[in-house]
């Protein structure tokens, strides 16, 4: 007797994104100038400037969600391109290449006029750089900067205290690349940028993040939890892309308002609640019933995947110089999540917030390994089992895993 | 005496191996003393194509650049680093936790791939949660590769953050001059000994050319056994192999080497960075500043340059050292050069194969042989 029904939010989101693209479509079929930009690239800027945009990301998990990734990748391979590498970025540079763009998921990616991506990893700027070979196409880059020492602390600096928790030598070089941006968006579309504008964009963004920050508390001090982490995805991931808009703001005050009203009225993901799980590696988007296969026979509920919890912690910047702010959002986020200590010390804090009784650790074979994450959670007497990416093909876990998982959570979690 | 060329593959086949006075010297853990008044050679481990060398040298430390070991296996750093993460990075840090390099003062690691980046982020780690591990202080000279201006500046900042560090490490100030000297005279003789190579018929083949280049030891003393070399240039052998230009990941050991050359191929020209990549400029005058533009110059290195840049500077370099096959080598976990070869195909007039998901220390001739059943 799950209680749980899907959100509205969930699926005014879903809505709301066929209807943006759709219209994002119509727009520069009229002529307007469209942006590619990967996930972690501020795309504050654009929203200011109006400019229409869409995700890497986000249309390659589309392209997934249609088993068309094949097709895609079949047409990087067919210009000599590894088919196996670089995943995310070359499904998408796969649209690129393809003869029949009208023939993909929602009447097909329109072709960029401009594409922004940073240098992270090795290969992520030759994947862009291919695309701005294509007639039309301009490649802007960002560099991949690093540190050396940095506060663990960054959740409770970043709002706030961001200059130190990034380095001003990062923040130097993004804001440096950020006004040559604005500059060449300019020139190249004719569009003003106005800093009033931007200032309300970058409110609006804080403001989101903010009613997710109030939604992710709610959650974590709630017992038994109010939703599971199935349920909430949707209603903050696709918002994270309109980041910048009121609509984005008040969905995620909508959201916020849909758990409280879950709370007041006693509603959760299991009543039966025993042990608060923690989910860590990619999702597993394929195969969504997962999360809630240990809730019958352990009431055993996936309280934690990043998705929330990063909106909480990873975006919210505030200081009176705007460009330096949106800097400082990006110029270390992906350090939030997958670089030690701040990923390791992290988990632990979201871990202690959330009452996490257990984590189940998905190892891959991504670079950006986690093995320091999972035992900073043991050394903090967290429990944690890892489970194989190998065991994982594109339908579902085996019932190794499944038997694995239950015994551990029967001998070791529960006893 | 042995000849110098011998001398060298020695030194080469020593690399990594822990000095004679280890018994002697302070435990790996122990920081090197502030101060002059130690006149001990601080040792510095370094990782990745993207250190100044010049400013370890000025230092006045001894420098060594830390290679992995295929055949060892890689068990703690495929733990600590994920099995996604290049295998050469995973055994440079198996070997540094079993001790292989000796004691090392520090280690400071560089950002000329995600592999480097990773490793120096597990040793950062390493050392705050598990320090009975007794790994030294790492340190990260973050250089970048974008050719733009912002990123110039960057590179400056992160030089003179280095240069500062350095001396505080020693309490000495750097001879930078002296030890820029040194490096371009060292750069000099190995473009001459990448001369003798590239010679129809070539008079060292690319294993020992990668020794000659790589061999583990101080400037002062790689210098003199490179004027040797070329001077004794005259008793060097012959070898007619099919001339090999051999691109894409690194090699820090010579596995990959032996397993074409001993084909039948040698290999001339490589552009990959423990051999000779491109034809290495002197570092200029103008101290940090022009260290600083010297090092976001270099390459183009598979992981850091464009398709574009890659595919003309393929085209250069197999006509300036006269090879007539082109292979493309790219490890598993090292994915940059696979993105790289369709345009170097194109803009290459001889043949060119891709040996890609290579395992590490291995190469599948397979396809080699296939595709040119005349060269064995
Ligand atoms: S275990 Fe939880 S989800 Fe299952 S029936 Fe009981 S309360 Fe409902
Ligand atoms: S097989 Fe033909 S193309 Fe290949 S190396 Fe031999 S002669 Fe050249």
């Amino acid at each position: 007797m799950r209680s749980v029904k899907s959100l509205a939010t969930a699926a005014e989101a879903g809505r709301h994104q066929r209807e943006w693209f759709a219209d994002l479509r119509r727009r520069v079929a009229a002529g307007e100038p469209f942006a590619l930009l990967n996930a972690d690239v501020p795309h504050e800027i654009f929203r200011t400037m109006d400019i229409p945009y869409a995700v890497s990301q986000w249309w390659a998990s589309l392209v997934a969600a249609k088993q068309r990734s094949g097709h895609y990748l079949e047409l990087v391979r067919q210009r000599g391109y590894p088919d196996y590498s670089e995943q995310y970025n070359s499904v998408t540079l796969g649209s690129a290449f393809d003869p029949e763009p009208e023939a993909g998921p929602w009447g097909g990616l329109p072709k960029p006029t401009i594409v922004v991506g940073d240098a992270t990893g090795d290969v992520t700027r030759k994947v862009f750089d291919i695309w701005g070979h294509e007639p039309g196409v301009t490649f802007y880059p960002l560099e991949s900067a690093a540190e050396n020492e940095v506060p663990a602390n960054w959740w409770e600096l970043m709002p706030h205290r961001w200059e130190q928790a990034v380095g001003p030598a990062r923040l130097d070089l993004l804001t440096g690349e950020l006004e040559n941006l604005v500059r060449f968006l300019e020139t190249t579309t004719g569009r003003r940028f106005s800093e009033s504008r931007f200032r309300e964009v970058m409110a609006l963004v804080n403001e989101q993040e903010e009613w997710n920050r109030k939604a992710r508390d709610l959650i974590a001090r709630t017992r038994p939890a109010p939703l599971g982490v199935v349920d909430s995805i949707p209603s903050v991931m696709l918002p994270q892309w309109h980041r910048g808009t009121e609509w984005a703001r008040d969905i995620a005050k909508r959201f916020y308002e849909e758990v409280r009203d879950r709370v007041d009225a006693g509603q959760a993901a299991c009543p039966d609640e025993r042990a608060r799980l923690m989910w860590i590696g990619r999702g597993l988007w394929y195969d969504m019933g997962f999360y809630q296969r240990f809730q019958d026979e352990y009431g055993a509920v996936f309280v934690w995947s990043m998705y929330l919890a990063i909106a909480a912690d990873g975006y919210i910047r505030y200081g009176d110089d705007p460009m330096r702010a949106l800097a400082a959002r990006f110029a270390a986020f992906g350090d939030q999540l997958y670089t030690p200590p701040w990923s390791s010390e992290w988990y632990v804090k979201e871990a202690r917030l959330h009452g996490i009784d257990g984590v189940v650790h998905l190892v891959s074979d991504d670079p950006r390994g986690s093995y320091f994450t999972a035992r900073a959670l043991e050394a903090a007497g967290i429990p944690v089992i890892e489970i194989h990416a190998d065991n994982v093909d594109a339908r579902t876990f085996d019932d190794e895993v499944v038997k694995r998982i239950g015994q551990w959570l029967e001998n070791v979690v529960l006893a | 005496m042995p000849t110098a060329l011998t001398a060298l593959e020695e030194a080469y086949a020593r690399r990594g191996a822990p000095r004679p006075l280890a018994s002697t010297a302070p435990p790996a853990s122990t920081a090197v003393p502030e101060g002059p008044a130690d006149d001990r050679t601080p040792v510095i481990g370094y990782v990745g194509a993207d250190i100044p060398v010049e400013l370890l040298t000025a230092a006045g430390a001894r420098a060594i650049r830390l290679t992995g070991d295929p055949e060892s296996g890689s068990e703690l750093g495929d733990r600590y680093l994920g099995g996604g993460v290049d295998p050469m990075a995973r055994s440079v840090l198996t070997r540094l936790l079993a001790g292989s390099f000796g004691d090392l003062d520090r280690i400071v690691v560089s950002h000329d791939c995600e592999a480097s980046l990773r490793l120096f982020y597990a040793l950062r780690e390493l050392r705050r949660v598990e320090p009975g591990t007794g790994l030294p202080e790492a340190y990260l000279v973050d250089i970048l590769h974008l050719p733009h201006r912002t990123t110039a500046r960057y590179n400056r900042r992160r030089i003179g953050e280095f240069a500062a560090r350095l001396e505080a490490w020693t309490g000495r100030p750097l001879d930078l001059a002296g030890a820029v000297a040194a490096h371009n005279e060292r750069r000099r003789l190995l473009a001459a000994v990448a001369d003798l190579r590239r010679a129809a018929p070539a008079r060292l083949t690319g294993r020992q050319f990668l020794a000659v280049a790589g061999a583990a030891l101080p400037v002062h003393e790689h210098i003199a056994l490179l004027e040797r070399l070329l001077a004794e240039a005259g008793q060097l052998g012959e070898h007619a192999g099919r001339r090999v230009f051999l691109s894409g990941s690194d090699h820090d050991t010579p596995h990959v080497y032996d397993a074409i050359e001993s084909e039948g191929y040698v290999i001339v020209g490589e552009d990959h960075s423990f051999g000779g990549l491109s034809p290495d400029r002197p570092v200029g005058a103008g101290g940090l500043d022009a260290l600083a533009e010297h090092y976001h110059h270099s390459g183009p290195t598979a992981h850091r340059a464009t398709v574009s840049e890659r595919a003309a500077h393929a085209a250069r370099a197999v006509r300036h050292c006269g090879a007539e096959l082109f292979v493309a080598y790219s490890r598993t976990g090292d994915e940059a050069p696979a993105w790289d070869f369709p345009a170097q195909r194109a803009a290459l007039d001889i043949p060119a194969v891709l040996l890609e998901r290579q395992e590490y220390g291995r190469a599948d001739l397979t396809g080699l042989r296939k595709e040119h059943p005349c060269a064995v």
